[in-house]
């Protein structure tokens, strides 16, 4: 992968797409209906992932972080533009991409390693091969032992380590991850932040991490795409020059405290407008009623 | 923990029986039915046998159940029970799936299933009788019928009420529709499915057994009838009896499939 010197580049200008790129989402614009009017959700999105690079993408709430991830997912269809993997075009869910949602979504009926083999049952794998498989990705995010546990048996970071498992299970090309660790707190995020890391390493897994945290998006990315809010649109793309290996600890860095504060920078006036519109809306509905 | 559950159960117990409360009184009330029923059985205020001893009731329960008759018409009643559940209760899984799975269905017909639903069955019984005859069939048809509407209605709404990043997940590993059915939609509607399987055994039984008391001549039902016609009134006691246990097994029973993962769970 060739390094990109560390600079800012507007939406505007030539899209910041390594060669080899895995993943190429080209001038996605997607608008939904609503009783209010068209909303466009994204507007003319572009971004491409190299293998082995881990991309953030992080916007403000309402920036169309989760509707990029469907769209790329292959989860909603209705957009224009085009998303390809390895120069091949996706429609619909496809094989190379691998998502984990942001919303709980084990299966409270199946244990922890059949949850984990669910996606080569879908695929036919024969149940002992299978069954060796998803031991091995459960042990990889570190849940050896509780293979034969229920979800409701498991805390809440546990039961996103099983997610997580369970999507590395089906070897995707390209991780997709939207939001994974919203619903955790401050200390389990960091600490499950260094899991990934590790899994990463491990892997050279290429990854598309959709958040809103800055703090994770630096910890983790090698390059950080700053989304502005409603329409989402790409305001800046951010080189994370920060030496790897890494673990949460490197949130202490005075590097990565320059970083935040960058993201931050370019942030604020998205989330503020966010706000404000958001207060407006609900000013307006007030009136309404 | 233990110290202080012993410490509660002593002072709840005076008497130093181990009991808890709700246990206590749940005996206090079986004791109580049971001294009134003898004692109203021994005053001779009521005609003859109509509230019959309980020595009589336990001597007639021992009687029937020892008489060969009484299995045959107990597993008619049981073939009709087991061949309507099967009938009534894949209907109402198909029905309860097309309504949950698409909100136009559902907004077509599902008004119907609220208006038929708590219809008393027993007036279709005449049409059975005409189209499956006296035997059996109308039998099971009673049964079927009744089984089906609180079956499609919990498959209807336990549908609605699948958590929707579940299917998402099913769509991003690819899953077919057949796979989508099985392996999430079904299993993620487990409660709400065995819950409908549960109420529509309850009416199911109270369908098959109601038409057997109106025309038939076999099953429990027809039974219990030809009890109270020739006044047999021990007997007649013996076999509620017999039914009422039979009904608490058979929904424990489901009660417990439905509840596996939960027990592995606790």
């Amino acid at each position: 992968m060739a390094a990109v010197p560390f600079e800012r580049i507007d939406a505007d200008a030539p899209k910041l797409a390594p060669a080899n790129a895995i993943l190429t989402v080209d001038d996605i614009v997607k608008r939904f209906e609503t009783p209010d009017g068209v909303l466009t959700a994204i507007d003319h999105v572009s971004l491409s992932v190299a293998p082995g690079e881990f991309v953030g993408v992080i916007g403000p709430s309402g920036c169309g972080k989760s509707t990029l991830f469907n769209v790329i997912g292959g989860l909603l269809d209705g957009y224009d533009g085009t998303v390809k993997v390895a120069g091949e075009r996706v429609r619909g869910p496809h094989p190379a991409i691998g998502m984990i949602f942001q919303e709980e979504s084990t299966f409270p009926w199946r244990n922890v390693l059949d949850n984990v083999a669910f996606p080569l049952e879908i695929a036919g794998m024969p149940r002992a091969e299978r069954y060796d498989r998803a031991r091995h990705f459960v042990k990889l995010v570190g849940l050896d032992g509780f293979e034969r546990r229920y979800p409701a048996e498991l805390s809440g970071g546990m039961r996103q380590r099983v997610s997580m498992a369970r999507t590395l299970a089906a070897q995707p090309k390209i991780l997709l991850m939207d939001e994974p660790f919203a619903s955790l707190d401050e200390q389990t995020r960091l600490l499950l932040g260094d899991k990934v890391l590790q899994i990463q390493q491990q892997l050279k897994q290429t990854t598309l991490l959709i958040t809103h945290n800055i703090t994770e998006a630096v910890q983790l990315s090698d390059r950080v795409v700053v989304m502005t809010y409603r329409p989402g649109k790409v305001k800046r793309m951010v080189e994370i020059n920060l030496p790897r290996p890494r673990s949460s600890e490197i949130v202490s860095s005075e590097a990565f405290g320059r970083y935040v504060a960058q993201i931050w920078s370019d942030l604020r006036e998205e989330a503020s407008r966010g706000l404000d519109d958001e207060e407006s809306r609900k000013l307006h509905e007030g009136e309404k009623r | 923990m233990a110290e202080t559950g012993r410490l509660r159960l002593s002072a709840t117990a005076p008497l130093g029986l181990p009991l808890r409360p709700v246990t206590a009184l749940r005996i206090a009330i079986i004791v109580a039915v049971v001294v009134i029923w003898e004692a109203v059985s021994a005053s001779g205020w009521l005609y003859r046998d109509v509230v019959p001893s309980l020595a009589a009731i336990g001597k007639a329960l021992y009687a029937t159940l020892s008489d060969p008759t009484f299995y045959f018409h107990l597993g008619t009643t049981a073939y009709e029970i087991a061949i309507a559940m099967v009938i009534g209760g894949l209907s109402g899984l198909a029905v309860g799936i097309l309504l949950g799975g698409s909100k136009f269905m559902s907004r077509a017909y599902e008004a119907y299933l609220y208006y038929l639903g708590p219809c008393p069955k027993i007036i279709f019984f005449p049409i059975m009788i005409m189209w499956f005859g006296v035997g059996p069939g109308s039998k099971v048809a009673m049964g079927a019928i009744s089984c089906f509407f609180p079956v499609a209605l919990n498959v209807a709404g336990g549908m609605r009420e699948i958590d929707k990043v579940l299917i998402r997940v099913g769509r991003s590993f690819r899953a077919n529709t057949w796979q989508m059915v099985t392996k999430i939609y079904l299993p993620a509607m487990r409660h709400p499915v065995i819950n409908g399987v549960r109420l529509g055994l309850g009416v199911a039984l109270i369908g098959t057994l109601l038409a057997e008391t109106k025309l038939s001549n076999r099953g429990i039902g027809f039974l219990v009838i030809q009890a109270y016609s020739i006044f047999n009134m021990p007997q007649m006691y013996a076999l509620l009896i017999i039914l009422f246990v039979i009904a608490i097994g058979a929904n424990t029973l489901i009660g417990r499939l439905g509840g596996l993962d939960d027990i592995k769970r606790s």
